[in-house]
């Protein structure tokens, strides 16, 4: 019983973790239609903000709060130099991220040394419940990740940033004619799923501890999982993040790591074979 | 693009032969190929040149080297096939390059099998498989896949390879396969150096020519026009899909070819030769040298490594930095990559449009 808790809270504490990091990338690529291969060194400069507070002395939460403006800043700069020349050619963004990706890893792997550096838990210790124990800190992953997950729901949903999102997702042209300024509103999408990496890369870091591949680990894994939910909604990568994400973390209980790790894939790509709208089809929220 | 030239040059060919008078014709000749139709066997030979000589200037051990680049050469001829001519972006050339690697290293190891008759032909003929059933998954079906699909597609199947080689005991995990046997004809045996290297040379000349009179076929012409425009070729009649998966095809066997070279020349194989590293390092090579131009492949991946080589003495940690600003620089400003500074959009293009004016010069 004790086992299966553990078991079930692990599962659910990486499902929590993949959701996290896929919700800047899904955003991205259902409300903009880019594949950003850049989204997993945002993570990592997230994570790399947040050590960087630790390392200066300052409180790590700090860190964490501020990973998730920087991070989007960058973005918001970023889409305006570059990611803007992209919109007409999905490939082509796809290599122009990829190449952007390429500069901001690299740096970072020049500025931290080949190290695995760690940056202690804000919140240390373990919740007891009964004989059990669950990490604090991952439950309070699951925490922020739930009410990230509802936030970004509710900006979409119910504001008129929200709809002001979904009208340049929808028709372009249409916005545009409506007096949306479709090129602020990409920049603000774009800022705003690069501050999701942020956020993440700074909660997870804790918990995976730095080094320059952190955010290759989780890019393809999350451009797997928002393919299997589908493109063009907001809850569609999410939900493909939550089956991802459960499936990577229990199949290793019931079979050997690395057929696991491989049958994930397998099964994910045999699944948007046959359902290339994923999960759940159709556009909006 | 390619589409309307082919059409004027037949208009005009039409004409020629109908009532214009000659002095038309030939000014429309003279014109064509006045912006220099000639620069590209001029780059070629050059570089096949430079190639040939380069042992005798070089030292030993930048022979080595060298040869290694050309099997990456190699490597990146298979890439460019398959994104520069049929526009299919596949992520994960490596693939079939590095399960090839594998596949020729295990039988060295557990066959003794290292004659170089049998295992370039295995190598080819495992990277073909594969690439025939990868391929065959992601293009061919009732709907027609998405590029998103199909280049995330071959993406995460290298990323999974990679998983499976460095958790797979049997392929020798992290470590990769160790002191692979030479690779033999007879009792000589290929070890590196100028032999290893003309042997190489060979190879790719002759797969360069196989390659180059492929695109130029009737077979090139329609991938091609894949590439421009692929609801158009559908259009036409052209079956679409199973144009890529050809390709795809014999992408996959001539990248499977490379990585046996790569393996027997290196001595061993390692998980990143299937993984995601290699396969994003194939795609700098043609993006840099010019996609769409077999030479272009070739160019850019002895760039991309000589510079890498040159510069990793001494900037080592800055150079992965400035390969990335130099490909969004590409990216951005020379999507047709360098060989678009010495050679125009027309001779890219137009090279299929040769055999219309000679059959016009003829009667």
């Amino acid at each position: 019983m004790a086992n299966a808790f553990v078991a079930a809270f692990e599962i659910l504490s990486f499902g929590a973790i993949i959701v996290l990091i896929v919700l800047g990338l899904g955003i991205i690529a259902s409300m903009m239609g880019i594949f950003n291969f850049a989204q997993g060194e945002f993570v990592l400069l997230g994570a790399y903000i947040t050590y960087l507070a630790y390392a200066k002395g300052l409180p790590i939460w700090a860190g964490m709060v501020a990973a998730p403006f920087v991070v989007g800043a960058l973005g918001f700069v970023l889409e305006a130099l570059i990611i803007r020349r992209f919109y007409a050619a999905p490939i082509v963004a796809m290599l122009g991220t990829y190449a952007l990706g390429l500069i901001i890893r690299e740096s970072v792997r020049g500025l931290i040394g080949g190290f695995y550096l760690t940056v202690p838990e804000p919140i240390g210790g373990s919740i007891d419940i009964g004989a059990m124990h669950i990490s604090a800190w991952r439950f309070t992953i699951i925490v922020i990740t739930l009410l990230v997950m509802g936030g970004c729901y509710l900006l979409l949903s119910r504001t008129s940033f929200g709809l002001r999102v979904r009208a340049t997702l929808e028709n372009p042209s249409l916005a545009r004619a409506s007096g949306i300024s479709t090129p602020l509103i990409y920049g603000a999408t774009f800022a705003f799923g690069a501050a999701l990496a942020g956020l993440a890369g700074a909660l997870i870091v804790p918990v995976f501890s730095l080094f320059a591949d952190l955010g290759l680990r989780f890019l393809i894994q999350g451009f797997v999982a928002v393919m299997v939910g589908g493109v063009g909604s907001f809850i569609g990568p999410v939900a493909g993040a939550g089956v991802i994400g459960t499936l990577s973390a229990a199949l290793p209980w019931v079979m050997a790591p690395v057929v696991a790790d491989v049958l994930v894939f397998v099964l994910a790509i045999v699944f948007i074979k046959f359902r290339p709208q994923g999960l759940i089809a159709g556009k909006g929220v | 693009m390619l589409k309307p030239m082919s059409v004027v040059r037949q208009a005009i060919a039409a004409d020629a032969d109908d009532d214009m008078d000659g002095a038309m014709a030939e000014g429309a000749a003279a014109g064509q190929p006045a912006a220099g139709r000639r620069v590209l066997p001029i780059v070629e030979g050059v570089v096949l040149l430079a190639a040939l000589l380069a042992p005798l200037v070089l030292q030993d051990y930048l022979t080595v080297f060298a040869t290694r680049v050309i099997i990456l050469a190699l490597f990146a001829l298979s890439f460019d096939l398959v994104w520069g001519y049929a526009g299919i972006m596949s992520f994960g050339q490596a693939l079939f390059f590095g399960s090839a690697g594998y596949g020729v290293a295990l039988l060295a190891r557990d066959l003794d099998i290292t004659n170089i008759l049998l295992v370039l032909p295995a190598g080819t003929i495992i990277g073909l498989t594969f690439a025939l059933l990868l391929g065959g998954f992601l293009l061919l079906g009732r709907h027609p896949s998405s590029v998103i699909f199909v280049s995330l597609g071959t993406l995460t199947g290298s990323y999974a390879a990679d998983r499976l080689a460095r958790g797979w005991y049997y392929l020798g995990g992290q470590n990769g396969i160790p002191s692979i046997a030479p690779m033999s004809l007879g009792t000589y045996e290929f070890t590196e150096g100028p032999a290893f290297y003309y042997l190489v040379l060979g190879i790719l000349v002759a797969v360069y020519l196989l390659c180059r009179f492929l695109v130029r076929s009737q077979f090139g012409l329609a991938l091609a026009g894949l590439r421009e425009n692929e609801q158009r070729i559908a259009f036409f009649g052209y079956k679409a899909q199973h144009l890529k998966a050809i390709i795809f095809t014999i992408g996959g066997g001539v990248a499977g070819l490379a990585g046996s070279l790569y393996a027997f020349h290196e001595g061993f194989v390692w998980p990143n030769m299937v993984g995601v590293v290699v396969s994003t390092q194939v795609v700098l090579y043609v993006l840099f040298g010019g996609s769409g131009t077999l030479i272009g492949a070739v160019i850019g991946a002895v760039i991309v490594e000589g510079v890498s080589f040159w510069l990793s003495d001494n900037y080592r940690d800055i150079w992965p930095i400035i390969l990335g600003l130099l490909l969004l620089l590409v990216i951005l400003f020379r999507p047709l990559g360098l060989i678009s500074f010495v050679l125009g959009e027309r001779e890219r293009v137009g090279s299929f449009g040769a055999k219309v004016k000679e059959k016009r010069n003829a009667p």
